[in-house]
């Protein structure tokens, strides 16, 4: 008899974990039902940040919450699970309605293009964004984001060292020439510095500015690497670079180089503005300028943009989009700086963004680049050749191997 | 009467229902679901399309880094495995010993265990760092200039070796646990016989414990082959791809690349040659594995068994 009781026991409990287990996530799935409880309409919306600064989403989305009696938007914090995560989503029909979004030619397939929403919304809200934005937050001639947030890359010197090395400090006209020169002077007056420092393995997304700035490409229209990629222009640039490593002038860094240029051991590097906040709370004399150029044609700066976007197999297009629209205001334009760049023209004019000089350059350089795609967005499988080129980069710049620029190119452009 | 033989019988599986439930929906049907999305090519957006044995037949014809990513992955196991038995036991027979305060070196050698990988991760990338790294200031005090361990690709694979062998303490708490279980009379006897403590070791500890050898150096193999969490966090593949693991590379063809049936087929690969050195090491066990059960088919065998008394 008393076996019988146990024996109930454990069947009511497996019972009850298994229903607990779907119940729940019946309830919190986009699968489930039509997403819609006690007449609100349920939407999921996944970041990618992380710590205070999903403190601070949760507060902007608490506030749209309040302000909208019909829809309840729930944050996930996905962090740097992010690209797994909506992969996995995408893969099982398990996607959130709203969710933070870079890499579009990976993921367009499962997002909804947006073009005849932003339409509707009247001419003056797609213009009021910077124009460059939007090549970065389409594919395929579709529109799948509104921007957020972006940085573009521009050069950062540290002020105390250029006066020990009793050089001027650079401007927004300045060559690579000049870099070089600055460099030279630098590591051979300030003892234990490099004059300048960049990355050993550049993200080949990054780096493909410095291609552009020489008037060239990974690839052209059609997406052929051969004689672009292994283009003199695209060599000159590469060779500058392992030069000034050999000669001893630069240092190639393990990661960005922020952490030597924090440190004072750097005078330049090129980086985006996410260092900006940790600069300052080091207390570094530091400034900004356009990167240089190579004399004949102003300097192109890769853009790292990030967008919201929605999932087209969203139920609830409408509150989605909603939502959106409130994320991307200026109201959480200027609820964002600190954290991102704003995107649209009137919240840069009205918060005086471009009399910071630490932060005008960047906008300079984003509006400096508007003509350019990278080749993520034209070549077809860019995760295999951005990890080919990696190595490829690597062989020239990593201190062990300095392989031939002009060999190891060629061979990257047959792959 | 009938009914009361079944609900008998029924009761045990009863008690293992809940277990063979998580068993068959997170374990056998992503496992089988795996194997049937390997013979097709599965993005992530688009409908999957059928390609036989075609993901088989890409991953041993045309794509170059998946054997240089096996070779990788073989040498880090082959190294690792033997390296991480002898410091586990060794630390094992260390926390044997009689002396005082060994509880607190016991749990000191079994923290780093408890700490998620990404942590270790961390901390042994500024530790390895070649310019400010605490290990090659400790070699500057004995003379030596360090290796840039994270970017020199000959010493890479050894720094992630060195890295993973701080999660030692586990395996260590399995041999400590069979050490303390041989009878201590074993080795009174030994002690009166004139054995000294490295000839107990060799012919008492070490024929008793075999049987825990063959299942840690199992679940090391395995563990080896699947090590992701170290090499994506710490060297990601790099330098110039000298640790781009077998699951590295795995992973990043499934969540990188999007190919998620040729990552299934990569997985399915590598399940087949833990199996097959799993096989082997089984197939090999009944030479150097001794039960106390076949103790008479040991000794035959020319093994020297010193247990006594208690028989």
């Amino acid at each position: 008899m008393r076996k019988k009781l146990v024996a109930m026991l454990i069947l009511a409990m497996t019972g009850t974990m298994f229903l607990g287990g779907c119940g729940s996530d019946g309830g919190s799935g986009s699968g489930g039902g039509d997403g819609k409880s006690g007449g609100k309409v349920k939407i999921r919306f996944a970041s990618w940040d992380e710590a205070e600064d999903v403190d601070a989403q949760q507060a902007a989305v608490d506030k749209f919450n309040d302000a909208h009696d019909d829809i309840e938007v729930t944050l996930e914090a996905y962090g740097g699970e992010f690209d797994t995560k909506i992969s996995a989503g995408m893969g099982s029909n398990d996607m959130p309605d709203v969710m933070y979004m870079w890499n579009y030619p990976a993921y367009s397939q499962g997002l909804e293009p947006l073009d005849t929403y932003i339409e509707k919304e009247g001419e003056d809200y797609k213009k009021n964004f910077y124009d460059t934005l939007w090549n970065y937050n389409s594919y395929d001639g579709s529109t799948y984001g509104i921007p957020i947030g972006f940085t573009t890359h521009a050069l950062f010197y540290n002020k105390d060292i250029f006066a020990e090395a009793g050089i001027d400090e650079p401007t927004n006209d300045w060559t690579w020439e000049d870099v070089q020169a600055a460099s030279k002077t630098i590591t051979e007056k300030c003892e234990g510095k490099k004059g300048f420092s960049f990355q050993m393995k550049p993200d080949p997304y990054d780096y493909e500015m410095y291609l552009w700035s020489n008037g060239t490409a990974y690839v052209d229209a059609e997406g052929t690497l051969e004689g672009n990629l292994n283009s003199d222009k695209a060599k000159e640039v590469f060779q500058m670079f392992q030069d000034m490593e050999k000669e001893g002038s630069a240092v190639a860094t393990e990661k960005s180089g922020t952490d030597e240029f924090r440190a004072g051991n750097t005078g330049m590097y090129v980086y985006g503005s996410w260092s900006i906040n940790t600069l300052k709370e080091d207390g570094v004399n530091f400034g900004v300028v356009n990167i240089p150029s190579f004399g004949s044609q102003p300097s192109i700066s890769i853009l790292s943009s990030s967008g919201i976007s929605m999932s087209k197999d969203s139920k609830n297009k409408e509150a989605a989009w909603e939502f959106i629209k409130f994320w991307t205001s200026e109201e959480m334009n200027k609820e964002r700086i600190g954290m991102e760049l704003p995107v649209l023209y009137s919240v840069v004019e009205s918060e005086g963004i471009m009399e910071q000089p630490e932060y005008a350059p960047f906008y300079t350089m984003l509006e400096q680049s508007s003509d350019y795609t990278p080749s993520s967005f034209i070549y077809g499988s860019w995760s295999e050749l951005s990890e080919n080129l990696s190595l490829s980069f690597e062989r020239v710049f990593n201190p062990s191997a300095m392989e031939n620029v002009s060999d190891v190119l060629d061979e990257a452009a047959q792959q | 009467m009938k009914q009361k033989r079944i609900s008998r019988k029924a009761i045990p599986y009863l008690f293992i229902l809940p277990w063979i439930i998580g068993f068959l929906v997170f374990t056998i049907g992503p496992l089988i679901f795996s194997l049937v999305m390997s013979f097709f090519d599965w993005p992530l957006a688009a409908d999957p399309k059928f390609v036989g044995f075609g993901n088989y037949i890409e991953m041993f014809t045309s794509d170059k880094q998946f054997s240089k990513s096996l070779i990788i992955s073989l040498k880090y196991a082959a190294i690792f495995v033997p390296l991480n038995m002898i410091i586990a036991l060794f630390l094992a027979m260390l926390i044997t010993q009689p002396v005082r305060g060994v509880k607190i070196f016991r749990t000191i050698f079994y923290i780093p265990t408890v700490i998620s990988g990404v942590a270790v991760s961390i901390l042994w990338g500024w530790i390895l760092n070649g310019d400010y790294g605490v290990l090659n200031y400790l070699l500057s005090l004995l003379g030596i200039e360090g290796p840039k361990w994270l970017v020199d690709p000959a010493w890479a694979i050894l720094a992630v070796i060195i890295a993973s062998a701080f999660g030692v303490g586990s395996m260590m708490l399995i041999f400590y646990t069979d050490i303390k279980n041989i009878p201590i009379d074993v080795y009174e006897a030994a002690t009166i016989d004139g054995a000294n403590p490295a000839r107990q070791f060799f012919s008492i500890t070490l024929p008793i414990i075999t049987p825990t050898i063959l299942f840690n150096l199992i679940t090391s193999i395995i563990s080896s082959f699947q090590q992701v969490t170290l090499v994506m966090l710490l060297t990601g593949g790099g330098p110039l791809k000298s640790t781009y693991f077998y699951g590295l590379y795995t992973y990043n063809n499934a969540f990188k690349h999007h190919k998620l049936g040729y990552a299934s087929a990569n997985a399915w690969v590598m399940f087949l040659i833990i199996l097959v050195l799993t096989a082997l090491v089984f197939k090999s066990s009944s030479a150097w594995v001794f039960y106390e059960s076949e103790a008479g088919g040991v000794a035959k065998k020319g093994k020297k068994s010193k247990r006594g008394g208690k028989r």
